[in-house]
């Protein structure tokens, strides 16, 4: 057997720690020696507190048991996102997990929808949506097992705190022989031939060599943007905000089971239930508002008590033009950032961990496997940065001056195709990769007031009188069902009651 | 709303009209759009097949036509696979069979401990691994006579006698109500860029909605669109004919077709119930037309019966869809008839078409997203014709020394190069064949990764040779209880 690849990875936030976590828990260590590297004194930014479904293949793949993560992270349940003020001021959609209604003679459900709508006959796409009506009575329950049944129609996520999801995290690698070593990384050195990255020097003056490089420093991208010096494509022009401010508040009372997100004036604010907790912060853009003036609104737009001072928060949206270079590749923060407005941080981490490994390296490292790599994390960012700025465009607010900005801007081609194509007959892609699904556009296209003029032809193959039957019986049964399930506060509470300290573990939001 | 489709004019020949009559009004005919058929001369030849990979199946299913009576009226065989011969000098044939799912063991692909066992000394080659590969050798077949299938991990395939298989089509369209009339075009009328009306030889003048053209490589409506240039693909394709012929039949009744490389092309063998077509792709600088005819009794080891029919043939797309009308099958993408994709690129077409039907009878902004989605569709579909080109092993020879050392479409050259460094196919969006199907043939032709997932060595080695040697028995236990293909198809057409 070959000598074991040596992997170093740097830097301990949820980044870091989901790498080690995906290796250590695949490979077998004869197979891969993996070292973290991280300090105590560099805080984590930990914004990713709500997660996608797609977190929970992670968690089965490196064998994470759900409850048990659960509860040490003080963790609560997600159906999806509501959207408030977005679309105009005083609306209210959300972004379910979850299909709405069923197809109905053929054509998805929407579509006759739109053709029951354009008769002045449809109710709100919500009431058909399993994930939606649970979310509106603050619901919880695991969906069922029988494919036929309706609530079997959803999926759902995870809100957590992040930094004790590191530390959960920490504590299983550990346990599974990783070393884990505490120090500053001082110099990054590499060889004068190759280009490569020979070793990371510590303010110990130890030098840690490998033979692959993980960069999970973060924003600065200690490795990838300092020493390999890799070029950083900025995607401010389509998403503004460069700023957030985080603050934890007590539990409130209405312990929802999604994540809420509120338009303000220059820019958003999240709103994540915990269960010890509840992780607050605004997201602006500090070309519309001062950071004090942000504070002011923040704070005044709390629904529990404070457990903290503000923490900020600055960053620039956009990603690496190349996410792998030499024999680095950079993970989280240090690949990109995009706003956590559809909770896509922790995603696109997993999805690097993923295809990491899938095409893990051997000695030497062959680039064709870093251009497929790229290829494959890029298309993610590309498809969930379009995703995001259908949100900031696609609104009828004028109130300020930077929904007007949006509202205006050029969009990418592939969006504005999207929307056109949405609007003329409620068409939307179907990818094979990459997020979002289709029922999640349709969410946010009807819900931000994109409506479609027309529909798909072969609705009309049933007459408007069936399609409208089959319709209320959906909604119905929603309904009905929905009423029998727990309120996500004693779900919660019966099924991983959390195990950390009532007060917040520092403000990381 | 404005105005929707109401009239849909079919303009062509052959199966592309026909399955383009039939699936549109099987979608749409109940909601008042009414289909008509202009159907222009034939183009088939008595010697002409139509093989088909397995989604015809699902087409057919689509379009209410019941497979046994599909193969009983086109004296049509199901077949489990194609095998590729001659393409190496130095190795063996292979098959590429119908499997419906990668095999895995523990979640990964067994590629990976397939090529971890071939490196430390293993003989046994890939195929003996696929089910549908094993079965095709022993004359299995995936359906019995009465439609019955075992349930199995392989899906069947098709070779359909052509001109019965159209004769079957319009029989079930003018059934279903569609109006059809045998015409050729004499002009099309068109205003910027949308077609008004087709006037007939007859002197009939047709109005519609929708145009589709469905005549062949000629695109008697699409070609003259504006802005909608021919984009030829003669750097990746060197054939310029493609000759038809048939002989008698195969005993037993093989359940695959052949495609075996000569010296100016292919030629391809495929096992009908009464007969055997044969279809010879070939680059007529190298050989003539008539070398080519006198080489088929030894290429093939069969005589020939009947008459040969030869055409020009030149590769290559346009965008489909212009203004009101959409370019079906061959008027819109002509590729040579390996991997038996003919009929699959019309269903594409169709299937693509009848998702984006368009709202309006004025203004179809459709049109955009279905061009770029028929293009990457048909980009890969290409991708995999090329694939046997660029990887054959025959040297010294014009034909293949230069396929061999062609310049690839990028997106391909990126899968070759991810499979030969880690046995992985990258695959993209709109694929028609999956991650089997690429690795089949990769292999096939000897493109061995040089490395394997180290995943596989997380599975401890007796493990992993107990579950190969449990692989290998189940393949044994199912072609043992599938029917043999003779009894089942073989029986009165001797």
């Amino acid at each position: 057997m070959n000598k074991p690849l040596e992997i170093v990875i740097v830097g301990g936030g949820t980044a870091g720690w989901m790498t080690a976590a995906g290796l250590v828990g695949v490979l077998k260590p004869d197979q891969v020696k993996v070292r973290l590297v991280e300090s105590d004194d560099i805080g984590t930014v930990g914004v990713g507190e709500a997660t996608l479904p797609q977190m929970r293949e992670f968690n089965d793949r490196i064998g994470i048991v759900e409850s048990d993560m659960m509860r040490k992270t003080n963790a609560t349940f997600k159906l999806g996102i509501e959207f408030r003020d977005w679309g105009f001021k005083g609306s209210n959609y959300h972004h379910p997990f979850g299909a709405h209604g069923h197809p109905i003679g053929g054509v998805g459900f929407h579509q006759q929808w739109t053709r029951a709508r354009l008769a002045g006959q449809a109710a709100d796409i919500g009431d058909y949506s399993y994930a939606i009506v649970a979310s509106r009575r603050n619901r919880f329950d695991f969906p069922a097992e029988d494919k036929t049944a309706v609530n079997s129609t959803y999926d759902y996520a995870y809100h957590f705190d992040a930094g004790l999801y590191a530390r959960y995290l920490r504590g299983w690698c550990e346990s599974r022989g990783l070393t884990r070593t505490e120090g500053k990384v001082m110099e990054v050195k590499l060889d004068p031939v190759s280009g490569d990255v020979a070793a990371i020097v510590l303010e110990s003056g130890e030098a840690i060599t490998g033979d692959l490089f993980i960069d999970c420093s973060g924003f600065r991208g200690l490795i990838i943007g300092g020493a390999l010096n890799g070029a950083f494509e900025d995607w401010t022009r389509w998403l503004p905000c460069d700023r957030a401010l985080a603050v934890p508040t007590e539990r409130s009372e209405d312990f929802t089971p999604y994540t809420r997100s509120t338009a303000l004036e220059a820019g958003w604010q999240w709103r994540i239930p915990l269960q010890h907790r509840t992780g607050n912060g605004y997201v602006y853009s500090s070309a519309f508002i001062s950071d004090d003036e942000a504070i002011t609104r923040l704070m005044g737009n709390l629904d529990g008590k404070p457990l903290a001072d503000p923490k900020p928060i600055r960053f620039k949206s956009g990603r690496r033009t190349a996410s792998w270079k030499k024999n680095c590749i950079a993970i989280g923060l240090a690949s990109g950032f995009l706003e956590p407005l559809e909770s896509t941080s922790i995603y696109l981490t997993q999805i690097a961990v993923l295809t990491l490994l899938d095409l893990l390296p051997r000695r030497p490292i062959d680039p064709v496997l870093a251009e497929e790599f790229n290829r494959v994390v890029d298309n993610e960012y590309d498809r969930v940065r379009d995703f995001l700025i259908l949100h900031y465009h696609a609104t009828s607010r004028d109130d300020s001056e930077l929904w007007r900005h949006c509202r205006e801007m050029e969009i990418p081609d592939t969006l504005r195709e999207k929307m056109a194509l949405f609007g003329h007959r409620g068409h939307i892609a179907q990818y094979k990769d990459g997020l979002f699904s289709p029922p999640s556009w349709l969410s946010v296209f009807v819900g931000q007031g994109v409506l479609p003029t027309g529909y798909h032809p072969m609705a009309d193959n049933l007459p408007l009188a069936a399609v409208l039957e089959e319709m209320e019986g959906i909604r119905t049964r929603v309904s009905d069902r929905v009423d029998a399930m727990p309120s996500h506060a004693d779900f919660v509470r019966d099924y991983c009651a959390g195990e950390a300290p009532l007060k917040a573990m520092g403000a990381g939001a | 709303m404005n105005r929707r489709v109401e009239q849909v004019l079919v303009v062509g020949r052959d199966a592309a009209a026909w399955l383009s009559a039939l699936a549109l009004h099987r979608a749409l005919g109940r909601t008042g759009v009414k289909v008509r058929v202009v159907e222009m001369p034939s183009l088939l030849t008595p010697a002409d097949v139509y093989a088909a990979v397995p989604s015809l199946g699902a087409l057919h299913a689509l379009l209410g036509l019941d497979e046994a009576a599909v193969l009983e009226a086109t004296r049509g065989l199901p077949v489990l696979g194609q095998r590729f011969a001659n393409w190496s000098r130095a190795k063996a044939p292979f098959i590429h069979g119908y499997d419906t799912h990668r095999v895995a063991l523990n979640d990964i692909d067994f590629l990976q401990f397939w090529v971890k066992a071939r490196g430390e000394g293993m003989k046994v080659e890939l195929e003996d691994f696929s089910l549908a590969a094993a079965a095709a050798k022993q004359g299995r077949s995936p359906v019995a006579r009465d439609g019955d299938r075992p349930e199995l991990p392989v899906s069947p395939g098709y070779h359909l006698d052509a001109r019965a298989y159209v004769d079957l089509l319009r029989r079930t369209a003018l059934q279903a109500g569609i109006e059809g009339r045998a015409a050729d075009v004499r002009t099309v009328e068109r205003k910027g860029d949308r077609i008004v009306s087709v006037t007939l030889a007859d002197g009939m003048k047709v109005q519609a909605d929708l145009f589709i053209d469905a005549s062949g490589p000629a695109a008697v409506l699409a070609a003259g669109a504006p802005d909608a240039p021919f984009e030829s693909w003669r750097r990746w394709f060197g054939a310029d004919r493609i000759l038809v012929a048939s002989a008698p039949r195969l005993s037993p009744l093989p359940s695959f077709s052949q495609t075996a490389a000569f010296p100016a092309g292919w030629v391809g063998l495929y096992p009908l119930k009464d007969r055997t077509g044969l279809v010879a792709v070939y680059d007529s600088k190298v050989m003539s037309d008539q070398q080519v005819l006198e080489a088929l009794p030894v290429l093939t080891g069969l005589p020939l019966a009947g008459d040969a029919a030869v055409e020009d043939f030149h590769p290559g797309a346009r965008p489909p869809w212009s203004g009101n009308c959409v370019a079906i099958g061959p008027a819109a993408v002509s590729l040579e008839p390996l991997d038996a994709v003919q009929l699959h690129l019309i269903h594409t077409g169709l299937s693509t078409l009848i998702g984006l039907f368009p709202t309006e009878a004025k203004a179809m902004p459709e049109a955009e997203v279905y061009n770029r989605n028929m293009a990457s569709h048909l980009g890969n579909i290409r991708d995999f014709l090329i694939t046997h080109y660029a990887l054959n092993q025959r040297f010294d020879e014009p034909v293949w020394d230069r396929a061999r050392d062609m310049v690839l479409p990028e997106m391909l050259k990126t899968r070759l190069r991810v499979f030969a460094a880690r046995g992985r196919v990258p695959l993209y969006e709109d694929e028609s064949f999956q991650q089997q199907n690429w690795v089949q043939i990769l292999i096939g032709h000897g493109l061995i990764p040089g490395a394997y997932d180290p995943m596989v060595d997380t599975v401890p080695v007796e493990e992993q040779m107990g579950k190969v040697r449990g692989l290998l028995a189940r393949i044994a236990e199912e072609v043992a209880v599938m029917p043999s293909l003779e009894t089942e198809f073989g029986g009165g057409a001797a």
